[in-house]
């Protein structure tokens, strides 16, 4: 896979659109730089797809501007031969064998005919599927098929690849490949842009995650960087209470450094006491007359980090 | 419980306007159709065109001609045709369905025996099938309803001719006459004088039998080669419903790829669709398909790219393939009954004929005719050739723009 230097492979800068009268994105700057893997987060609705979209050049911008290397997607064709797109979907023909697939999508990406073979023998290394070249894709195991649904956006060597959920519906032993494959792909240089809801997957893949909320981009930075900096060296405690405060149990709460989810029957926060932590909170929580359902205490997750900054319940 | 499944039924029905047009417009507007041309067939409103030339014009020929002026059935063409060739060539033309002379060369009308040629000639096409029994029966009524006297007149003739005076020895002659031509009319013979002395017939295909399945193929063929390059284009849809559309429209090639590439496939799965209905009638029904095999593969390539065109801009207009397979069973059935796919054009009052011209049904089965019983060359289908070949193209025109609009929203 071909690396382009250390200018980014995508630039969105003060991206805004609206759709339907209603605001979709608002002042979005993105960047994605060569060997670099950068994870999208945000809630259904949040804007994932617009701006997959006018990253893509699908998507005109009501105002900013989107540079995939180097060029206009929208006005310049030969710019989007640098990118791959990876679709929610199996976007494959079901009916068609693992080899074929690949010789029709490497055809309609433009890979010569002298070229696609190697090419197809390449992916299919990449993807683990080389015993399988002469089988439908629709006997083939989710995870196969999601493994094949990326490599088949590979074969014109782009230099950028947006996957948009690839992991969605397969289990974790066919997820830990796909995410092998990514790896592999960005340490070739690949720029990788991917959304999910999956907050475990974007802590251990991702080189930087933007949250998106709203259509407006409400936190970005490298994951552990950001845990480290929200929560330093606490751990993650979570408390469901058996009912709601009252003002007064609130207050002594919030005083605590904890914050209220779900309406303030559960409240999360950092705890230097680490996993100790638990029973001393028990004790606090009976002298202040509240009762906890339950009481957890983990490690700082990219969740935690979200509420912790925005005061607010990330939603995925 | 029925009456909740009953409810989510009716409520799905309701909300999907695709199925409501389906099951409740599309029968009605169906029905009208056919109602109007089995109407037509039945003889209410069926309307001849007949181009005549009267060679002899006496008065008993101006007489029938009048008579015939008088039939709601047919109308005799105000062109006055110079001869019976005129009206060879208007018939073959498809001016007129079909043509009558009163031949001078033949026995005069009034004393017509069946002795020499028969004074009326009707010229048809096959393809117009039921014109020749309907123009053949409107004559038989206008000679007996305006030429009475003729026809005695030939009956008197044909008696002294057979019988002459009846003495009581001739009685008996009569009598056995009359059990021989009973005999020879049950045995399917002919027999004596008869209304049929009066008609010869010729085709304007000239003395070839011409096949009618030719018609049939030819209409068969395009009802279904609308039917499956609409199959075909709908793909596209799935392709955006599986995400296969997003992925290719990421790349270099974006939407043009897709809608060229298939807009190939269907002319090409088209073209051998055809193929395979004119090779089943030329193997079975005797269509003479290797004697205008030329023409033939170039009608068939411009009912293709027209197929596959339409089928393309129905796949582009339409949002989801549902949608597109509810419109265009909606649209295909009304094109084929107006168009002459399901019942000859001809069967159709005037209305539907001329509405007919707006189907490419009606163009496509105008060129197979022409190959097929007119014995037309390439030249003479070049109009029909390159309408098919026009809404193709220009479909496909406009299915690239609507698809790049859905694609890229500009």
């Amino acid at each position: 896979m071909k690396s382009n230097g250390s200018a980014p492979l995508l630039a969105l800068r003060g991206i805004n659109k609206a759709l339907g009268g209603r605001r979709v994105l608002t002042d979005v700057d993105l960047a994605v730089a060569p060997g670099e893997l950068v994870v999208l987060l945000g809630p259904n609705g949040a804007g994932k797809t617009t701006l997959l979209g006018t990253a893509c050049g699908r998507i005109a911008p009501d105002s900013g501007e989107a540079r995939l290397a180097g060029g206009d997607p929208r006005r310049d064709v030969r710019v989007r031969s640098s990118l791959g797109f990876v679709p929610q979907e199996i976007a494959l023909y079901p009916y068609l064998s693992v080899r074929e697939n690949l010789e029709v999508f490497g055809r309609m990406m433009g890979v010569a005919k002298a070229e696609l073979a190697a090419r197809i023998d390449e992916a299919l290394s990449w993807s683990g599927l080389g015993d399988r070249t002469d089988d439908r894709v629709d006997t083939l195991s989710g995870g196969m098929q999601r493994r094949l649904n990326i490599v088949a956006s590979l074969l014109h060597q782009p230099g950028i690849l947006m996957l948009d959920e690839p992991t969605v519906g397969v289990d974790v032993s066919a997820r830990e490949r796909i995410h092998e494959l990514l790896r592999r792909l960005r340490a070739e240089g690949l720029g990788i842009l991917l959304t999910t809801h999956d907050l475990m997957q974007a802590t251990t893949l991702a080189d930087r995650v933007v949250f998106l909320v709203a259509g407006e981009v409400r936190i970005q930075g490298e994951p552990q960087q950001l845990i480290s900096e929200v929560f330093a060296d606490t751990k993650e405690i979570n408390i469901a209470l058996t009912a709601v405060p009252d003002q007064q149990q609130r207050t002594q709460l919030l005083d605590a450094g904890l914050t209220p989810i779900q309406g303030g029957q559960s409240w999360t926060g950092g705890v230097s006491a680490g996993y100790d932590g638990v029973a001393d909170w028990h004790h606090r929580l009976e002298a202040d007359g509240l009762e906890a359902a339950e009481i957890r205490v983990r490690e700082p997750t990219l969740e935690g980090v979200f509420l912790r900054l925005t005061g607010e319940e990330l939603k995925l | 419980m029925s009456g909740a499944i009953l409810r989510a039924m009716l409520l799905g029905l309701l909300r999907d306007r695709g199925a409501l047009l389906m099951s409740f417009f599309l029968p009605g507007v169906f029905f009208v159709i056919m109602a109007e041309i089995f109407t037509a067939t039945s003889g209410d409103s069926l309307n001849l065109s007949v181009a005549s030339v009267d060679e002899v014009e006496s008065e008993v020929t101006l007489r029938l001609f009048e008579a015939l002026e008088g039939s709601d059935m047919l109308t005799l063409l105000p062109e006055r045709y110079a001869d019976r060739d005129a009206v060879r060539a208007a018939v073959k033309a498809g001016e007129a369905d079909i043509g009558l002379v009163i031949r001078a060369d033949a026995e005069p009308l009034e004393a017509a025996g069946g002795f020499g040629a028969a004074p009326i000639l009707v010229i048809l096409d096959p393809a117009r099938g039921f014109a020749e029994p309907m123009l053949t029966g409107q004559i038989r009524r206008a000679y007996f309803a305006a030429l009475p006297d003729v026809a005695m007149g030939n009956v008197v003739a044909e008696l002294e001719n057979q019988f002459l005076t009846l003495n009581d020895e001739q009685r008996e002659e009569v009598d056995v006459g009359l059990l021989e031509m009973r005999a020879d009319a049950e045995a399917g013979r002919e027999t004596g004088w008869s209304f049929e002395d009066l008609l010869a017939r010729e085709s304007v295909i000239g003395g070839e039998a011409v096949n009618l399945v030719a018609y049939s193929a030819g209409a068969v063929a395009f009802m279904f080669l609308l039917f499956a390059s609409v199959h075909g284009a709908v793909s596209l849809l799935e392709e955006q419903e599986s995400g296969i559309l997003d992925r290719v429209l990421a790349g270099p090639g974006g939407m043009g790829v897709l809608v060229d590439g298939k807009f190939l496939y269907v002319i090409g799965q088209g073209f051998v669709q055809v193929t395979v209905i004119f090779t089943v009638a030329w193997l079975v029904y005797d269509v003479d398909l290797p004697g205008h095999l030329g023409p033939w593969i170039v009608i068939s390539l411009a009912a293709s790219v027209a197929c596959a065109g339409l089928a393309m801009l129905l796949a582009t207009a339409c949002q989801t393939r549902r949608q597109a397979q509810t419109v265009a069973n909606t649209v295909i059935l009304v094109l084929s009954a107006l168009g002459g796919s399901m019942v000859p054009r001809f069967l159709m009052p005037d209305v539907l004929q001329n509405l007919g011209w707006l189907t490419p049904n009606t163009w496509a089965l105008e060129a197979y005719s022409g190959i097929f019983w007119r014995d037309d060359g390439l030249l003479a289908v070049a109009v029909p050739v390159a309408l098919l070949a026009a809404i193709g193209i220009l479909s496909w025109l406009l299915a690239r723009g609507l698809a790049h609009r859905k694609a890229y929203g500009d």
